[in-house]
C-alpha cells in the first residue's frame, strides 16, 4: 500500500536489534554500504548496553550489583535512565521500567554525578520502552556524522525522519484489520504504542496490570526518545499526557479500534500532515 | 480534556487484509557485504541425519525452520568463513536472513534479507505459505519506491534469534 510518492527512491536496509526490526532508508544518492553500517552500528551500542539481560550490559550489572554499592555505566545508559526517571515523575509513577512490581520500583533509583547509579533495593530495568526511541536518535546522529542529508530510521514502529526539505509518507497502524492512517512526517519522529497484531501492553504499576486503551496512540516530537516516552504518561494519565505534550511541542494522533481518528491539531504541524 | 482532541475527517475503513513486503537484499549483495574480500562462495550440501536434526531441535526450532543454504567464503584457497540463508516465520511475519561467521564461527554480520508482514490469516494457509518455498530474493539491491514506513505493526524478530542459535549449533557439524 502507498500513501504518497516519495520524492526519491530510497535503499532500505535491516537487522534485527532491540528485539525487534531495525529499518534504515536513504536516498538512492546517499546510500552506502559505509552509512548503513555506521546507523546500524550506533543502534547495536545502545542494545548491548541496554539490553535488560545480556551479560557486559549495563542494567544487568544496574540489577546484580548498584543495590550494594554505585555502578558507574555508560553515558548513553545514564541519559536514558535519567529520562526514564524524569517520565517515572511526569506520569505520577504510573510510567514505571522496573521488572518487579512488588517494591519501591523505580523509586529505588538514584542517580548520581559521574554517572553512577544506586539503588535502595535490588532493581531489575527493562528499559525497552524508552530505548528504541532513543536508539533510533543515535542511529541519526550517525548518519548526519557520516554526511547524510536526509534518511529514515525506524525500530519497529519507533521512527524518526530527517531532512529539512522532504516529506516522508507514514502508515500508523490502529488495528489488524483496519486500513492504516497515512500521514507525512517531515524533520520528526513519530512513536506508537498499541496497535496492530494484539492488545497493547502499557503496565500501569498502580493497578497491577496492563491497560488496554483500545486502537493505537502515536506521539510525534522532535526526537524519538521523546516521542517514545511521551505515549507512555498520554495513555496511562491522559490529562497530564497532554500536558506534556504541550511542554514539549508534541503532537499526538489516535486511532479507536472502531477506525475513527483524533489529533492534537487540526490539520496539519510544520512536521505532521495528514495525507491527502 | 475533550476540547484538547481534534476529531478527523477521516474515518479509517476496514481493509483487506494487506502483506506488507520489502526485499532489502539480495543473496550476492550480502555475501559481498559481510566478506568484501571474498573470491568464491561455495554452496555447502547439507546431508543432515536424524540425529543431527534432533540435535539441532533440542538448541532451537523456530517456526517454519528448513534446512539453511550455506556457503563457504573464500580469498583464493583461504576460507575466510560461512554464510547463511535461512528463513523463519514469526506469528505474523516472515523474514528471510543471512547469517555471517568467521573461520573461527564468530558472527560477523546478521542481516535481514527479505520481509513479510501478514494480518494473521495468511500465514496459517499453506497454500499461501507454499508460495514462498524455494523463492530466493534477486541479487541486486531492490530499490523500494513503493513500500510506505509503518509505525505501530508489530515487527517482532524473536525467532530470528532462535534461528540464529541454530545456524550456530549446525556450524559445529559443518565439515571442517
Amino acid at each position: 500500500m502507498r500513501c504518497c510518492p516519495p520524492d526519491e527512491a530510497c535503499v532500505r536496509r535491516a537487522q534485527p536489534w532491540l528485539g525487534t526490526l531495525v529499518e534504515v532508508a536513504l536516498p538512492v544518492s546517499q546510500a552506502s554500504a559505509a552509512r548503513f553500517d555506521a546507523a546500524f552500528a550506533a543502534i547495536a551500542q545502545v542494545h548491548r548496553r541496554m539490553h535488560p539481560r545480556a551479560r557486559g550490559s549495563d542494567l544487568l550489572r544496574i540489577a546484580r550489583r548498584a543495590h550494594r554499592a554505585p555502578v558507574r555505566v555508560h553515558a548513553q545508559t545514564f541519559a536514558v535512565l535519567e529520562l526514564a526517571q524524569r517520565l517515572w515523575r511526569d506520569s505520577g509513577g504510573r510510567f514505571d521500567p522496573a521488572v518487579s512490581r512488588r517494591g519501591a520500583g523505580l523509586a529505588a533509583l538514584q542517580l548520581s554525578r559521574g554517572r553512577h547509579v544506586r539503588c535502595s533495593a535490588p532493581l531489575q530495568l527493562n528499559l525497552g520502552g524508552i530505548a528504541k526511541g532513543y536508539a533510533v536518535d543515535r542511529a541519526v546522529d550517525a548518519l548526519r556524522a557520516a554526511g547524510v542529508q536526509a534518511g529514515l530510521v525506524n525500530a519497529g514502529g519507533d521512527l524518526r525522519v530527517f531532512g529539512s526539505d522532504r516529506w516522508w509518507p507514514v502508515q500508523v497502524r490502529a488495528a489488524a484489520m483496519l486500513a492504516p492512517l497515512c500521514i507525512e512526517l517531515r524533520e520528526a519522529a513519530l512513536a506508537t504504542s498499541g496497535a496492530a497484531g494484539g492488545p497493547p501492553r502499557l503496565h500501569d504499576p498502580r493497578r497491577g496490570r496492563a491497560r488496554r486503551h483500545g486502537g493505537s496512540l502515536s506521539v510525534a516530537a522532535a526526537d524519538c526518545a521523546s516521542a517514545d516516552a511521551l505515549t507512555k504518561p498520554l495513555a496511562l494519565n491522559p490529562p497530564r499526557g497532554l500536558r506534556l505534550l504541550r511542554r514539549h511541542r508534541a503532537h499526538a494522533l489516535r486511532l479507536s479500534a472502531a477506525g475513527r481518528a483524533w489529533a492534537t491539531f487540526e490539520a496539519a504541524t510544520p512536521h505532521l500532515r495528514l495525507s491527502a | 480534556m475533550a476540547s484538547n482532541w481534534h476529531a478527523l475527517p477521516l474515518a479509517v475503513l476496514l481493509a483487506a487484509p494487506v502483506v506488507q513486503a520489502v526485499e532489502y537484499l539480495g543473496v550476492q549483495a550480502a555475501q559481498k557485504l559481510a566478506f568484501p574480500e571474498a573470491t568464491a562462495f561455495v554452496p555447502v550440501p547439507l546431508a543432515l541425519d536424524a540425529d543431527a536434526r534432533t540435535q539441532l531441535d533440542a538448541v532451537a526450532r523456530p517456526p517454519g525452520a528448513r534446512d539453511p543454504k550455506v556457503w563457504r567464503a573464500l580469498a583464493g584457497s583461504r576460507t575466510l568463513g560461512t554464510f547463511f540463508v535461512d528463513a523463519v516465520i514469526g506469528k505474523q511475519d516472515y523474514i528471510v536472513y543471512a547469517l555471517a561467521l568467521d573461520a573461527s564461527g564468530r558472527v560477523l554480520r546478521l542481516e535481514v534479507l527479505e520481509y513479510r508482514e501478514t494480518h494473521g490469516w495468511e500465514i496459517r494457509n499453506e497454500r499461501w505459505r507454499a508460495q514462498f518455498t524455494g523463492k530466493s530474493a534477486s541479487d541486486a539491491v531492490r530499490l523500494n519506491d513503493d513500500i510506505a514506513n509503518i509505525s505501530g505493526a508489530t515487527l517482532s524478530c524473536r525467532h530470528v534469534s532462535d534461528g540464529v542459535r541454530r545456524l550456530l549449533a549446525l556450524h559445529a557439524l559443518l565439515p571442517a
